[in-house]
């Protein structure tokens, strides 16, 4: 007994006097960052050559009805449902491609790459992939363009060399952007905000994470950054640690971020049952349906998403104007249907264009 | 007695193996092929290692619920020692398989010397091993290795991948330790019973050291193995595989008692597994309906085998 | 009367002289008192170095938010006291979840909505106990296979569309009761109401006489195959109740299977003191166990531990406690 409690009280100083050496941790990677200017003056895109890379082989498949395979991060979540909900959505428009969702239950790296590597073999002509990890993933999506497979990644990308082309959904700096302007409109220059995210080594949140602190540095200078803490991707954890945060923090904090899907609303809920709504603002990227009840409430003012319905759709777009031969190294722009034609940005990366901001006003719009 | 009905569950699952690629061939002409049959190989190789490892735990009546964190601290020690220490990569890759050594040595320390549970002590450091891990990486993922690092996990030697070769190797030298050295004998008989093998002068504390040592050892390999295939570490590398290992080791017949597997077994419950994850998902099952297959056939290949064994006993 | 009451007790008494009360109470109940002197020595430094820590709503966040995992512990302990495993158990939370849920919104009562997931949880875990003791397959094999085909099965029906649209009045895990949270009331009421069933009933006492030795408990007439069923079911009923406050946290449910939930209720039950190999241990011991990592896990956060370390420091507490544990039995015996 003298033992648990000698450990505990080692354990515990050990960890304090750990946390005084550093400062607050934040979650983010160690990218450079680019922080868009503080005004709303759009980020001027820098020309890039295409760094993306190529099937070998191809057979000639113009107009033909194609096989495609979409595997996203993991299946069985509301955001993945819509993003697949898009690509059904184009394929079904232009009759010529054949499409299918399969992809792990977990958000793990080797699922991922045991069933794309199945589908390889099992023949299809075009895999739309959601990356767990960039460089993980690479191995797997090259052995895919040897044999001759048009490969285009959405949401979560890969190292541009393992695919052909990328949509990206918004641009991190943009993303970030909006957060951090959402937030400080709610809680002011000088409020001091925490975040929750799912894993300090998932890398989209932790790129948001890097290009929040960046611009948050440079155009909202006096916030205050308290902590971030990980929820993995469960609700009621996420719960819990909102809680934590605000019971720690008292009347000090002013705002949260939710960083996922998952952990927006949780979050929401959180400040709600604490009876803090108006005191405490929730800013997050989150699906409109699962914060309708928060927005209905007056409780969460903006939820900031891209729609992941049109990602779907504009990928399987992108995925058909590669396999036709109509979407090559050096375009500058691209048509994707219904969305009309998206622009070519870094090189190899096809942009959806700004996020959306859902406000009371318009999130009964959205349906997913 | 023992012998007779053990090697009968082997056959039965056998039997079972060869159907399930007889039918999974007719679903899809792309699944029996030599080119697909070895990339399954390379895809199965970590769990594999494992697994070996995990028949001799299991056989003793123990468990060791902490190799997929093990697998996960050596993946991102392989990394850091590399990258942040300066080690050229043959050392680094030795110095992390070290730690994940000494890490499945110290399991085996609280397993014997303090007399914790195996389930208890694994679970302990399953979070342990996993959040030093986390501390260790910092979340940042080591990159950018040398290209003849790859040669161990994404390319081949005469025609057959790397790691397949280094499997195949475990499982021939554990399957002649475990059923013909006097070593792999005292290994059944703790699990059989260990206070009579501990009064018989067997050394069972020692065997069980050894035994989780090599544990750690396998599930680091396997890391290395694993960043070589991936290119990258992470520290949530190798979560749930002890899960997947397990799996492949009771279908194989090990009984989760004790006393009972070989490494025969546990190859062919893994080449079960593997061949159903792939060839219905060439077949066109969704991987969803795949995992809810797989638990099936496990619980209907024991019920089976328990059947045919009890129907043999009484006869 | 019979055999059955003069079962082995639960923890083996050292001596055979009397001892003293504290003495016997030490050596009965030496692990929860372990676990729960960790949660007090954590409470004291924690407060120390923030106030804040044991402001009410904090407490509410520890024992409140926890709840589930204490309620689906109780049967945990109760399967592994009987010498079994049950892996499964996070993936048939995230189902009866589900089901619960559809009920709710499609307009069941509310009752049914809350009957729902008890029942169904115990029919999937009788079926799982029948395996267990009528067609003798390990319990770890049998719930390796439910979990995959649970999890499965539970991507495939709802593709893992959230639940939204609760009725109000289903929340219940919301709710105050004299001033009290639900969860904690059910929390607790659960627990004692386990300890003294298994304790004091013939039926309870039984269980640690299977756990611990299943041939001598058949000689003395304990019927091993359908007290096996009974308590895999019982266990179910644990994880439908479990459930309930699970589902009714939040506004909105996420039919997908709450990541390790297996392992922590698994953790919770055998570091409160359940001993693995069957036979002893007591339902206080995993309640106080779950208290104690949602103690640490809110402990971390407000003495700023890096969050990179806090796995590590969490590992290395339950590392410690367990071999505390083991200590104080060896310098007992």
């Amino acid at each position: 007994m003298r033992n648990v409690v000698f450990s505990a009280l080692l354990a515990l100083s050990f960890s304090t006097s750990l946390s005084h050496a550093q400062s607050a941790w934040t979650g983010a990677d160690d990218l450079p960052t680019n922080p868009l200017a503080c005004d709303a003056t759009p980020a001027t895109p820098a020309a890039a050559d295409y760094d993306g890379g190529q099937p070998t082989n191809a057979p000639d498949r113009k107009g033909k009805t194609i096989k495609v395979v979409d595997v996203p991060k993991l299946v069985g979540i509301g955001y993945f449902n819509a993003t697949s909900k898009g690509i059904a959505d184009a394929a079904a428009e232009m009759g010529t491609m054949d499409a299918k969702t399969d992809g792990p239950s977990k958000a793990n790296i080797d699922d991922q790459i045991t069933l794309i590597d199945n589908y390889i073999t099992s023949g299809v002509d075009g895999i739309l992939f959601a990356a767990n990890d960039p460089v993980a993933i690479a191995p797997v999506l090259k052995k895919a363009l040897a044999a001759g497979i048009n490969v285009v990644g959405y949401d979560a990308n890969s190292t541009p060399d393992a695919r052909q082309w990328f949509v990206n959904q918004a641009e991190f700096n943009g993303i970030a952007k909006a957060m951090v302007d959402s937030m400080a409109a709610e809680i002011g220059e000088d409020g001091a905000f925490a975040i929750v995210t799912s894993t300090f080594t998932t890398p989209n949140q932790a790129r948001w994470i890097a290009e929040m602190q960046a611009y948050q540095a440079k155009c909202h200078p006096d916030m205050k950054w308290l902590e971030t803490v990980e929820a993995q991707e469960d609700n009621i954890l996420s719960f819990n640690q909102s809680n934590t945060l605000i019971n720690k923090y008292g009347d000090e904090l002013k705002g949260i971020f939710g960083m996922t899907s998952v952990a927006t609303p949780a979050a929401a809920d959180a400040v709600t049952q604490a009876g803090k709504c108006g005191s405490i603002a929730v800013v997050g990227l989150a699906t409109p349906n699962a914060m309708k009840p928060y927005v209905a409430s007056d409780c969460v003012k903006s939820v900031v998403l891209w729609n992941p319905v049109d990602l779907g759709y504009a990928a399987a777009y992108v995925l058909r104007a590669a396999a036709d031969g109509t979407l090559t190294p050096g375009a500058t722009s691209v048509s994707a249907g219904k969305l009309g034609d998206l622009s070519v940005i870094n090189g190899s990366e096809i942009l959806l264009g700004a996020p959306t901001i859902f406000t009371k006003d318009n999130i009964n719009d959205f349906d997913f | 007695m023992a012998l007779r009905s053990l090697i009968r569950h082997e056959t039965f699952l056998a039997l079972l193996l060869v159907i399930v690629l007889f039918v999974l061939s007719q679903q899809s002409d792309r699944f029996f092929t030599v080119g697909n049959l070895l990339n399954q190989g390379r895809l199965m190789t970590e769990v594999g290692l494992i697994a070996i490892a995990m028949t001799f735990v299991i056989a003793t009546g123990g468990i060791d619920l902490s190799v997929g964190s093990i697998l996960g601290l050596s993946a991102i020690l392989t990394g850091v020692f590399w990258q942040n220490a300066g080690l050229p990569l043959p050392f680094a890759a030795a110095g992390a398989i070290a730690v994940g050594t000494l890490a499945g040595f110290a399991n085996g320390v609280i397993i014997t010397r303090f007399r914790v549970p195996p389930l208890i002590a694994t679970l302990a450091t399953l979070a342990l091993y996993r959040g030093l891990a986390e501390g260790i990486s910092q979340a940042r993922s080591v990159r950018g290795y040398p290209e003849w690092f790859y040669l161990l996990g994404q390319r081949d030697v005469l025609g057959v991948p790397t790691q397949l070769w280094i499997l195949i190797l475990a499982a021939v030298v554990a399957s002649i330790i475990l059923a013909y050295t006097t070593w792999g004998r005292t290994v059944y008989a703790v699990g059989s019973n260990e206070v009579a093998s501990r009064f018989s002068g067997l050394a069972v504390e020692k065997t069980k050291l050894a035994l989780y040592t090599a544990s750690g050892f396998a599930a680091s390999v396997a890391a290395v193995i694993f960043v070589s295939r991936v290119s990258t570490t992470r520290s949530d590398m190798g979560s749930g595989i002890e899960l997947d290992a397990i799996t492949a080791v009771v279908l194989g017949g090990t009984s989760i008692f004790g006393g009972r597997g070989t490494i025969v077994g546990t190859m062919i419950g893994l080449c079960l597994i593997q061949a159903l994850k792939n060839g219905l998902s060439l077949a066109g099952v969704k991987g969803d309906g795949t995992i809810m297959l797989i638990g099936a056939v496990l619980i209907l290949a024991i019920l089976a085998s328990n059947l045919f064994e009890r129907s043999g006993t009484r006869t | 009367m019979t055999a059955m009451v003069d079962l082995p007790p639960v923890r083996s008494r050292t001596g055979l002289q009397r001892q003293g009360f504290i003495r016997r109470l030490f050596s009965e109940y030496g692990q929860e008192i372990i676990v729960l002197s960790a949660i007090l020595v954590l409470f004291v430094v924690v407060t120390l170095i923030n106030p804040r820590f044991i402001s009410a709503n904090n407490l509410t966040t520890i024992f409140s938010g926890n709840a589930y995992i204490a309620v689906a512990a109780i049967g945990m302990a109760m399967i592994i006291v009987t010498g079994h495993i049950d892996v499964s158990v996070g993936a048939l939370i995230g189902v009866l979840a589900t089901i619960s849920g559809t009920l709710a919104v499609a307009g069941y009562p509310i009752w049914f909505a809350w009957l729902a997931p008890v029942v169904v949880g115990m029919a999937i875990n009788a079926v799982i106990g029948i395996l267990v003791a009528y067609a003798r397959i390990p319990s770890i094999v049998v719930t390796l296979g439910a979990l995959s085909i649970l999890r499965g099965g539970l991507i495939s029906v709802t593709g893992g569309t959230w639940i939204t649209d609760l009725p109000p009045d289903f929340l219940i895990a919301q709710k105050r009761l004299l001033g009290f949270p639900v969860p904690l009331l059910v929390m607790v009421a659960l627990t004692v109401l386990a300890a003294l069933w298994m304790r004091y009933t013939a039926f309870g006492r039984s269980l640690y006489a299977i756990g611990g030795n299943a041939e001598a408990a058949l000689a003395t007439g304990i019927p091993i195959a359908r007290r096996t069923v009974a308590v895999f079911a019982i266990h179910g009923a644990f994880a439908g109740l479990a459930t309930i406050l699970f589902a009714t946290q939040l506004q909105v449910i996420q039919s997908t299977v709450p990541p390790n939930l297996e392992l922590t209720v698994i953790t919770a039950a055998v570091i409160g003191g359940v001993s693995i190999l069957g036979g002893t241990g007591t339902v206080i011991g995993s309640t106080l166990a779950t208290i104690l990592f949602a103690t640490i896990g809110s402990a971390l956060i407000f003495v700023n531990v890096s969050a990179y370390w806090l796995r590590a420091v969490i590992g290395l507490l339950i590392l410690a406690t367990v071999l505390a544990d083991m200590l104080r039995r060896r310098g007992r015996g």
